[in-house]
């Protein structure tokens, strides 16, 4: 079933494909939002950091004895004081060949780059904090700065970490088929190099943690995390203070909690054995030779499986994250470590100083791509080297390792690449630490369409048709991709391609081309496809990260209370994916009730199920939805059948509208969802617990697949300034059945703006010496409203044979946007671009209007 | 005047219609002092360093960066914060035109953008689309792509007619 039909608002009776206003609405633009700056809880000690100003140096001494006696200063801890009382970040996901340094929230010994965190002041208030640190003083000793992926590759670099080989952290290969073999018989090999240059994540609102410390000790942690339970165990696990065989002895006493561990071992083992045993354990093996975390894997295992008090942690409303707040941060583990320490309830705000220096960094990466073609176009054979620069700390839980594995599977895109070989380097430098940003492996795309282009330079080919010729087709499903991933109908990437192509075809370029140069600019025409697992086949991350799977689970509770009134517990943490209101449309659709009967609830890990990833890749929809749908499902059917025994009906003839749960044909002798709550919490006869409770746990097998689009960028670059202006964007996207329209519409366009800003106007600039230069808004350029365009965009919407066949939407347009920006430029030019960032002075430069410096 | 550290300074002004006064550290922000002593966190902080706009208040009318404007400067001045915007729970056609258009996503750079919009149509009743994205270009935002909140101005407009253009 391959329906594909141009996606018309439906106005039927489900809300699920309607533009619903959002639900958010009502408070965030009344200014009654609950962001964490707001909490302020009764007596909160205000917490600064004291970052080090260089880039690369020995700590030698710290003095805070003058800090301390600052009135209004309640504590003031250095990095040894606060690293003392908890344990490092270990790596969770490890690659073979690659050392992952284990690391703490704070530095004692050497600050490894500009802005790492050397000390730590609690006071009355941020002002106050701010203040001591400048009494704090610290003997810094300067190392040789490696602030370059080059520098950090020569050996006689100084080392970031002594028991790392070098500043290489990673070099790794990976061949698929015989590529030597392809490449000799193909007729032509083209090679290139591109680089990209460091963009950082900037959601408008920075990071922010709040630690209430109860009476009883429990910790109440207010964050901006995209994945609270994500912080609620790594904050548990290092937190854990007795020795290992002390906490194993204590659990050994706990006679039911020793039963039920057992028993939930046992299940965990049976459902996942399979997974398990198909894990590469050479990244394990090659990390323990380096530096073996298992002591302390031991020790936290240990104090978990002892512990009676977990943290709860709350994620109230959020500004934004594009992943830099999918990560469990070192501030905010420092800020928990000095709040217990000082025995006191204590907040970090960070501001965007700190931001810009740590909030989280990505896309600095090189490629150098080949590409084996015949004369008529075929693709052979695809090769990447691929070089990431790493920063100084690693991001806990999900960083390089993940993003290179995903680069590695997406490479060779929605295109027939019968071979293909991939070998990987990672740097450690003096920066900021690399984290996702919106589609972290999105570059992948970009080297790839760059190549695609400048092989259909070199052959003389359209590249609108060498891209048809090549890409995967309807009638070649299923098949698989070179790198493993099943692909199946839902990988409909030609069907925008060749939309984007109608619609380019379309277009009067003479004219348009003429015009431009009658006002001294030149036209460029881009275009770039790509395919995202969202939530992709059962294999994609087998292929990534082999019996990883489990970590892409997601579990929901679907509650009707005893007065009928439903609540939906999500794990998700929204953050500007307007949950609240596309699952309520899920929702209230499987209830066969209005949307205001239905209440969703997240943000809180005491209520909520566990979820790894939380919001974050793309899988808001898909399986945050589906989970949604299906323990709603569940739910239903419940009330359906106790509803059948009060109505003297069978289940099949009980149908819900608005509420109404009548026999099919007699709405008048109707019942309500409050009648059937209160006779099912009579039959259970205990006083308290909901009437009806669903939990369910969901991964999207088999059901949605991919997600897909083609990007078209028109762009005018005027040769006297350089300045690009962008008068047509285009996107033909399909990632299935949509629950919200205009939600959708928002998620592409933001994602397109990100990329705008990536290409032509934000870099994040250290110099040589690693010292970073663009630390405020007036030099990392966010752009406004005149440097994003108007956005047309075309639903495509293929139908999966799967039941829940929503498909992710969120990153999409970060991903396509830079390899049809630099190629529109390129084909502007008539030089191909092989940096990303293409600010004035570059384009002018390719044009040999100016020369190079 | 040489103010001791510690030292705090009384203040007054209306805020959203309400006479308030306040005394506290001289050299906090007007940002600060309304989030924090009077308890108003509508308004929000994205940048501290007057570029984001998120901060933007009305002060006698006129859109302001509460984080550059020291609290004290705030004496007799009458402002307006996101917070007074809806009467009785109703929302003004500024917020009920971005809420038809569903402008924001996050939202967290709101209420900078509503303050400016307000102050926007005051003086110029009916801009063009060019003009609104000149006149917003304050205000950053890093969710929408400005599209869907340039719409919202333009519904703004519409509400604003219907309502009789009061």
């Amino acid at each position: 079933m391959t329906a594909t039909e141009e996606h018309v608002q439906t106005s039927g009776l489900g809300f699920v494909g309607q533009s619903v206003k959002r639900v958010e609405d009502e408070w965030l633009l009344a200014g009654q939002g609950d962001f964490v700056a707001d909490r302020l809880p009764e007596g909160v000690a205000h917490a600064a950091f004291l970052r080090s100003p260089f880039p690369h140096a020995t700590i030698d001494s710290i003095d805070t004895s003058a800090a301390k006696k600052l009135p209004g200063v309640i504590a003031v801890y250095t990095g040894a004081e606060v690293n003392a009382n908890t344990n490092p970040f270990i790596p969770l996901i490890m690659l073979p060949d690659m050392y992952t340094p284990l690391f703490m929230p704070m530095t004692e010994d050497k600050a490894r780059f500009v802005g790492d965190p050397v000390a730590i002041v609690l006071a009355e208030s941020r002002y106050i904090a701010e203040d001591a640190l400048e009494l704090i003083e610290v003997d810094y000793t300067d190392l040789e700065p490696v602030a370059t992926m080059s520098q950090a590759r020569n050996p006689n670099s100084p080392q970031l970490w002594d028991k790392a080989d070098g500043n290489v952290l990673h070099d790794g290969s990976k061949v698929y088929g015989d590529v030597d073999a392809a490449f000799a018989k193909a007729d032509h090999v083209f090679t290139e190099t591109f680089s990209c240059h460091r963009v950082t994540n900037q959601p408008m609102e920075a990071r922010g943690t709040v630690v209430e410390i109860g009476q009883d000790g429990h910790l109440t942690i207010t964050s901006t995390s995209q994945a609270p339970h994500a912080v609620k165990w790594a904050v548990a696990a290092m937190t854990v203070t007795e020795k290992a065989g002390r906490n194993f002895r204590k659990f050994w006493r706990m006679k039911e909690r020793r039963a039920n561990f057992k028993a939930a071992r046992k299940a965990f083992l049976k459902e996942h054995m399979p997974a398990i045993r198909s894990q590469d354990r050479s990244g394990q093996k090659h990390q323990n030779k380096r530096e073996n975390p298992t002591k302390h894997q031991l020790k936290m295992a240990m104090g978990l499986l002892a512990s009676e008090d977990f943290p709860t942690v709350r994620a109230g409303d959020i500004g934004g994250g594009f992943g830099s707040k999918g990560s469990v941060h070192r501030e905010e583990m420092a800020l928990i470590v000095a709040s217990k320490m000082a025995n006191r309830s204590a907040q970090w705000i960070e501001d965007r100083v700190e931001n810009l220096l740590d909030g989280g960094q990505a896309r600095e990466e090189e490629f150098t791509m080949s590409i084996a073609i015949d004369d008529d176009g075929t693709f052979r054979g695809l090769k990447c080297h691929f070089d990431l620069d790493y920063g100084a700390y690693p991001s806990f839980p999900i960083g390089g390792a993940l993003t290179q594995g995903m680069i590695r599977v997406y490479m060779p895109g929605p295109y027939r690449f019968p071979v293909f070989e991939f070998t990987s380097r990672m740097m450690a430098t003096n920066k900021g630490k690399q984290l996702p940003y919106r589609g972290p492996w999105a570059n992948e795309t970009w080297a790839r369409e760059r190549i695609i282009d400048i092989a259909a330079e070199k052959l003389g080919m359209d590249p609108l048709e060498l891209r048809q010729k090549n890409m995967y087709a309807a009638e070649d499903f299923p098949t698989k991709m070179v790198t493993g991933p099943t692909l199946d109908v839902t990988m409909s990437c030609k069907g925008t391609l060749d939309r984007a192509v109608e619609e380019v075809r379309g277009l009067d370029l003479d004219a348009m081309r003429a015009d431009a140069e009658s006002r001294g600019k030149k036209l460029g025409v881009g275009l770039a496809s790509y395919h995202e697992a969202a939530p992709g086949p059962p294999d994609f991350l087998d292929s990534v990260t082999p019996g990883n799977g489990m970590l892409a689970n997601e579990e929901a509770r679907a509650v009707i209370e005893r007065d009928g009134s439903i609540k939906m517990y999500t794990s998700q943490s929204p953050h500007g994916q307007s949950h609240a209101t596309t699952y309520a449309q899920v929702v209230a659709d499987e209830f066969g009730v209005a949307m205001d009967d239905v209440e969703i609830v997240w943000g809180n890990t005491d209520t909520s199920r566990f979820s790894f990833i939380g919001t974050g890749g793309s899988r808001g929809g898909p399986i945050g939805g589906g989970v949604m749908k299906y323990s709603a499902r569940e739910a239903r059917e419940q009330v359906n059948e106790l509803a059948a025994e009060m109505l003297e009906a069978s289940v099949e003839d009980v149908t819900i509208e608005n509420g109404n749960i009548h026999v099919a044909g007699v709405p008048a002798r109707g019942i309500s969802y409050a009648d059937v709550a209160a006779e099912a919490a009579k039959r259970k006869g205990s006083a308290d617990g909901p009437a009806f409770e669903v939990v369910r746990d969901y991964r999207g097998h088999g059901d949605g697949g991919w997600s897909v689009a083609t990007h078209v960028a028109v762009v005018e670059v005027d040769m006297d300034t350089g300045q690009v202006d962008i008068p047509k964007y285009l996107v033909v996207e399909d990632c299935g059945p949509i629950i919200n329209p205009k939600i959708v519409d928002g998620q592409v366009r933001g994602g397109v703006a990100q990329g705008i800003g990536m290409v032509l106007y934000e870099n994040l600039v250290y110099s040589d010496e690693g010292n970073p230069q663009a630390t405020t808004y007036m030099d990392y350029l966010i752009p406004t409203a005149m440097e994003i365009p108007e956005i047309d965009i075309i639903h495509l919407e293929t139908h999966s044979p799967g039941e829940n066949d929503f498909r992710g939407v969120g990153e999409g347009g970060m991903i396509g946007a830079p390899a049809a920006l630099t190629s529109a430029v390129s084909d502007a030019l008539g030089v191909q671009a092989t940096d990303m960032y293409l600010p004035p002075t570059k384009i002018l430069e390719m044009a040999g209007v100016i020369d190079p410096d | 005047m040489k103010i001791e550290v510690g030292s705090e300074i009384e203040v007054s002004f209306t805020l959203n219609g309400e006479a308030r006064s306040a005394s506290f550290d001289p050299r906090r922000s007007l940002a600060d002092v309304l989030r924090e002593d009077c308890g108003q966190t509508g308004t929000h902080l994205g940048c501290e360093h007057g570029v984001c706009g998120a901060c933007t208040v009305l002060v006698d009318g006129a859109p302001s960066r509460s984080c550059l404007m020291l609290g004290a400067m705030a004496d007799g001045k009458d402002i307006t914060t996101v917070e007074g915007l809806a009467t009785d729970g109703v929302f003004n056609h500024v917020q009920q035109g971005m809420w038809d258009a569903m402008s924001f996503q996050c939202a967290f750079c709101s209420p900078g953008f509503l303050m400016s919009t307000m102050a926007l149509l005051e003086e110029n009743p009916n801009p063009s689309e060019e003009e609104i994205r000149e006149e917003l270009s304050g205000n950053l935002c890093r969710c929408t792509g400005y599209q869907s909140i340039v719409d919202g101005v333009m519904a703004s407009i519409e509400n604003l007619k219907q309502q009789g253009g009061e």
